[in-house]
């Protein structure tokens, strides 16, 4: 969407001539102006101009759950679980196409996936050690995946201008970038929730389940209470005390964590989402420097929340899997 | 004041006061970004990964307050 002109502005004197580069120049300021007074704050500003009808983008209407477009038996398929679908399709066809005569010397798309693929699993490595990092590369990779296409789509003309009609009218997108659904932000979650609590039952055992029910020294205090170590009976109970509240604080931010991650990526992914339409409509796309930053920034936003849900996976299963000492935590 | 009102204020003290912590967070993880960087400026690309992340993580909480807003407006 971001037009080479601004590129070509930018060397402007230096790399063409400047009879080009400034006609350029007057191009991206009129079109600018023109898309301002198109938009809706130049409406409200310049109440008197009238703008061509194309170039304003309507008020957009947000709606936060998605629309089902038809019914499989009693469950209804929404936009955003097609879109879902469409996502795993795409990732499916492009390693089955990379990988399929894999060579020694690699094309380009093989060596594209490759070296995506290489450098998550050097990211698996540096996080969670050698082993560890293997075992849990392929899950890791893969919501790390699924969330950067899912957002990427979001971002391609025209994803979200194909409508449904209903009653003759145009009711609502047929595609919808799975993850501005709740729902798919949450499937996502609890994925990782599952992941990371298996992991730390497998190899944390014990230790993983005592961050949580930390009664071992209470009750010791007790214990040396009947016993008659009175001094050391009381402290111990105090801190056993303390424990089991900090414990029990580490089981409710465990849940939180579920929230924490279901509402960081909704959020970011259905905000952008709101952000670049607002701009549409405050500025028109023909303002320059507004729709086209958000839309960069949107593009790194989805690197950097896949990234973010895929690390923190990462980082939280590593920390379930090690092995705890006899103090815990 | 109706609801209506009440509601559009809502939403824009929501996002206001929510983005006031994050902004706070964010400058201190650069504030210690950059410390790092300048004791070790061979860590640059470490640094950064590791910046981004815990940027993100403390944007996340002006997220809530965006999504919050946004159903105040879109959704109540």
């Amino acid at each position: 969407m971001t037009e080479p002109k601004p590129a070509s502005k930018k060397k402007g004197c230096l790399g063409c001539a400047l009879p080009l580069a400034i006609s350029l120049i007057v191009i991206v300021v009129a079109l600018s102006v023109f898309g301002l007074m198109g938009g809706a704050i130049g409406q409200k500003l310049f109440p008197g101009i009238h703008m061509p009808a194309w170039l304003s983008v309507p008020k957009p209407t947000i709606s936060l759950p998605a629309e089902a477009i038809f019914n499989l038996g009693p469950l209804p398929v929404t936009n955003t679980i097609l879109t879902s679908w469409i996502t795993i399709l795409i990732l499916l066809i492009i390693t089955f196409v990379a990988t399929r005569k894999p060579k020694m010397i690699p094309g380009k798309l093989q060596s594209i996936v490759e070296s995506a693929i290489e450098w998550m699993y050097n990211f698996c490595k540096d996080v969670a050690g050698e082993t560890n990092g293997r075992r849990f590369f392929p899950i890791v990779t893969t919501i790390f995946l699924f969330v950067l296409v899912n957002a990427w789509m979001n971002l391609v003309p025209g994803f979200g201008s194909i409508m449904v009609q209903e009653n003759g009218v145009n009711a609502f997108p047929l595609l919808r970038g799975a993850n501005t659904d709740i729902n798919t932000a949450l499937a996502l979650a609890v994925i990782s929730f599952v992941f990371v609590t298996y992991y730390g039952l497998k190899d944390g055992k014990l230790g993983f389940l005592k961050q949580f029910v930390n009664v071992g020294r209470f009750f010791k205090g007790w214990g040396q209470l009947f016993t008659g170590k009175a001094k050391s009976a009381l402290g111990n109970i105090g801190f056993g005390f303390i424990d089991i509240i900090v414990s029990i604080l580490e089981l409710v931010s465990y849940f939180i964590r579920l929230v924490s991650f279901t509402f960081r990526l909704f959020g970011n992914m259905t905000g952008g989402e709101i952000l670049v339409l607002m701009f549409m409509y405050l500025f028109t796309w023909v303002f320059f420097g507004g729709v086209q930053l958000i839309y960069g920034f949107e593009l790194l936003i989805g690197v950097v929340q896949a990234l973010i849900f895929a690390g923190l996976t990462l980082v939280f299963a590593t920390m379930a899997a090690e092995k705890h000492g006899d103090e815990g935590h | 004041m109706d609801a209506a009102t009440i509601k559009l204020l809502a939403a824009g003290l929501c996002m206001g006061l929510g983005a006031i912590g994050p902004g706070v967070g964010v400058g201190l993880v650069g504030l210690g970004a950059l410390n790092a960087l300048g004791r070790n400026p061979e860590a640059r690309g470490q640094i950064m990964t590791y910046m981004i992340l815990a940027i993100a993580m403390a944007e996340a909480v002006a997220i809530y307050a965006l999504v919050i807003a946004v159903v105040l407006i879109f959704v109540v």
